[in-house]
């Protein structure tokens, strides 16, 4: 699959924008705020996020589980939630950091952001500042591109290990093969993953916090923002994934998927209740399963238009 | 997929027929149902331990033959070799690409037999097969299933529903696992003819094809859901006998043409510059975020309206700001 084009300075630039925003919110938290409440993470669960944020780098959860689901900030946001004890607020906001990252893909070692460090760390600053969904996007955004760093450092550092599994193979060592695969490099990556991402929500949360509820006496156009933010951005993560998919004679099912969610959400014809938009989205799926079906069937053994550079 | 389901013959990696013979009448060594789920487990669950720039999946791939090894091989020498052989840069999809360790395991067994196979012989089938199937891999992984699942699991979620989450996580992995369990023995039990077999039959492509239905469908759903600007620009036209009428973009004339045409065109757009033009989605999002703090900039709007501006015609509803007109 094709790599994302990112250029290297895009991504330095964007990591100092994050890191910029990120500082002058630590910096002008606690002077803009006095009085405010600051909601504090113990250190406790800070480290329960950051457990999490190790565990979705590992192989400890099947695998499948770690890559495949805690890494993603869908999941990550509702096991967050659950330790700071706000399920359902937990998973809005993880969802909603999901959008951005659902045409994320890793090939061959690139990645663009981590999508891990923003559900698990994002989700526990947005949590901690009281941000709303559509708001925490952009904090999971920075705080994401900022998580690139312990990726880079991991692929570089771990080339060391199969140094390690080079030398044990000369020794026709099975065991120590094996152990430069799973134990080496679990411990490195405990220690460059756990630790930052714990320090981050614990001296993190009360910063974020203060930032916010201090930004909302003084400028709360700046929040304002962040939710229009919120409206714009999850068109990046669709993009991202319409560039394997938005192709061919599968090109008009974006755009009857997009009418039908429409007219359930009741946005056509003034009046109509629409449902819960859960719904929406769900119903869409079993329909397009449904057109999938016919579609396929139809088509028989043409050759396809929908795919192009995979084979 | 029943087309695949009826016995044949092993023949493992497709390498030279005339290996047949020798190589099965002085089986020594065999490996049993057992050594094959060990050597998948371990790497279904390792396969990205140690992935590092150098060797990829390198040192995954010895690692999860370790069992085989352990079972096939027994003089110093042998193990030794076997070892190197398998530390060697690779990469491919984790679950799709199982059916090279398949195909690996079951050529490791011949070898192990006697059968005429070098190491260049399995090298090819590595480094031959997991471009390929990385492609493939990725793309029904990563590029179809995930996004789908995911899109089910946000919309929920995003709706207050803890089980979004769940469903996805229950869903996605054990979709993965069948993906990878049924690859893994594919390869063993069919060697490389049956992969060329599989590629071949089209089945692959039906099930893509399909799935990009499915997921245009969703990526639709998701973008109404989503995606939200509003143009708030109106203004006062006169409409004769000293009579004034609020000219509202947004309802007057956008919506008259088609509610929600905006999110559409501007998702739309953001597919053109990231697919087309290759921009770089980092830099997209950088201006992004700033075009929105512009649009929420106090300064630019008129005087004592904290919710629109002069410049800024992306809006969307905030605390203590009245919606934008339908």
């Amino acid at each position: 699959m094709r790599p994302i084009i990112v250029s290297r300075r895009s991504v330095r630039i964007a990591g100092l924008v994050s890191l910029a925003s990120l500082v002058s919110l630590a910096l002008a938290g606690p002077a803009l705020a006095a009085e405010t409440p600051a909601i504090t993470a113990g250190i406790f669960q800070a480290a329960l996020v950051g457990l999490g944020y190790y565990l979705s780098n590992s192989p400890w959860v099947l695998g499948i589980g770690g890559f495949f689901g805690l890494y993603r900030p869908l999941v990550a946001g509702l096991i967050v939630g659950i330790i700071f004890g706000d399920p359902v607020k937990g998973a809005q906001i993880g969802a909603a950091i999901n959008l951005l990252y659902i045409g994320f893909i890793s090939a061959g070692g690139s990645i663009p952001a981590d999508p891990s460090v923003a559900g698990w760390v994002g989700t526990a600053l947005a949590l901690a500042g009281g941000l709303d969904a559509a708001s925490a996007i952009t904090l999971g955004v920075a705080v994401g591109l900022l998580g690139t760093i312990i990726f880079f450092t991991r692929m570089s550092v771990d080339a060391t290990f199969a140094h390690v599994a080079d030398n044990a193979a000369e020794r026709g060592d099975i065991n120590g093969v094996a152990r430069a695969n799973w134990l080496y490099p679990q411990i490195f990556l405990f220690v460059i993953s756990f630790f930052p991402a714990t320090i981050a929500v614990y001296a993190g949360a009360p910063v974020v916090s203060e930032a916010i509820a201090s930004l909302q006496t003084n400028a709360p156009w700046v929040l304002r923002g962040f939710q229009i933010a919120g409206g714009l951005l999850p068109a990046i993560g669709i993009a991202l994934n319409m560039r394997f998919i938005f192709r061919g004679s599968a090109i008009p099912f974006y755009f009857i998927g997009y009418v039908f969610a429409m007219l359930l959400g009741g946005r056509f014809f003034a009046g109509v209740t629409s449902p819960s938009i859960g719904t929406i989205v769900v119903t869409t799926a079993i329909v397009g399963l449904a057109l999938a079906w016919i579609f396929v069937t139809l088509r028989g053994d043409r050759v396809d238009t929908t795919r192009g550079a995979t084979r | 997929m029943t087309a695949m389901s009826e016995p044949a013959p092993r023949d493992p990696g497709g390498v030279g027929t005339g290996a047949d013979g020798m190589g099965r009448a002085t089986r020594s060594v065999s490996l049993s149902r057992g050594d094959v789920l060990r050597s998948f487990w371990l790497w279904t669950f390792f396969s990205h331990a140690n992935y590092n720039y150098e060797r990829l999946q390198g040192t995954a791939f010895a690692h999860a033959m370790t069992p085989i090894i352990r079972k096939l091989y027994h003089t110093p020498e042998e193990i030794k070799a076997a070892l190197q052989r398998h530390l060697v840069f690779f990469n491919t999809e984790p679950n799709v690409g199982g059916v090279i360790h398949g195909t690996v395991i079951a050529m490791e067994e011949e070898r192990a037999n006697g059968a005429p196979i070098d190491d260049d012989d399995i090298n090819s089938v590595k480094s031959g097969l997991m471009g390929p199937l990385a492609g493939i891999g990725d793309s029904i992984s990563q590029g179809t299933i995930t996004p789908i699942l995911l899109s089910i699991g946000i919309g929920l979620a995003a709706a207050g529903n803890v089980l979004g989450p769940v469903l996805y996580f229950v869903l996605e992995v054990a979709v993965m696992l069948g993906i990878a369990y049924f690859a893994w023995f594919q390869g063993y039990d069919r060697g490389r003819e049956g992969v060329t077999t599989l590629l071949r039959s089209g089945i692959l492509d039906r099930v893509l094809s399909g799935a990009g239905v499915l997921g245009n469908m969703v990526m639709g759903a998701l973008t109404f859901q989503f995606v939200n600007i509003y143009l708030t620009l109106s203004w006062n036209i006169d409409v004769g006998g000293g009579q004034t009428k609020l000219f509202d973009v947004n309802r007057d004339l956008l919506g008259a043409i088609m509610p929600g045409l905006l999110p559409l065109g501007f998702t739309l757009l953001t597919w053109y510059l990231i697919a087309r033009r290759r921009v770089s989605p980092i830099w997209l999002l950088v201006i992004y975020v700033v075009i929105a703090m512009i649009a929420a900039l106090p300064i630019l709007g008129p005087a004592g309206s904290p919710c629109s501006s002069i410049l800024n015609p992306f809006f969307q509803p905030a605390p203590g700001c009245p919606p934008p007109a339908a």
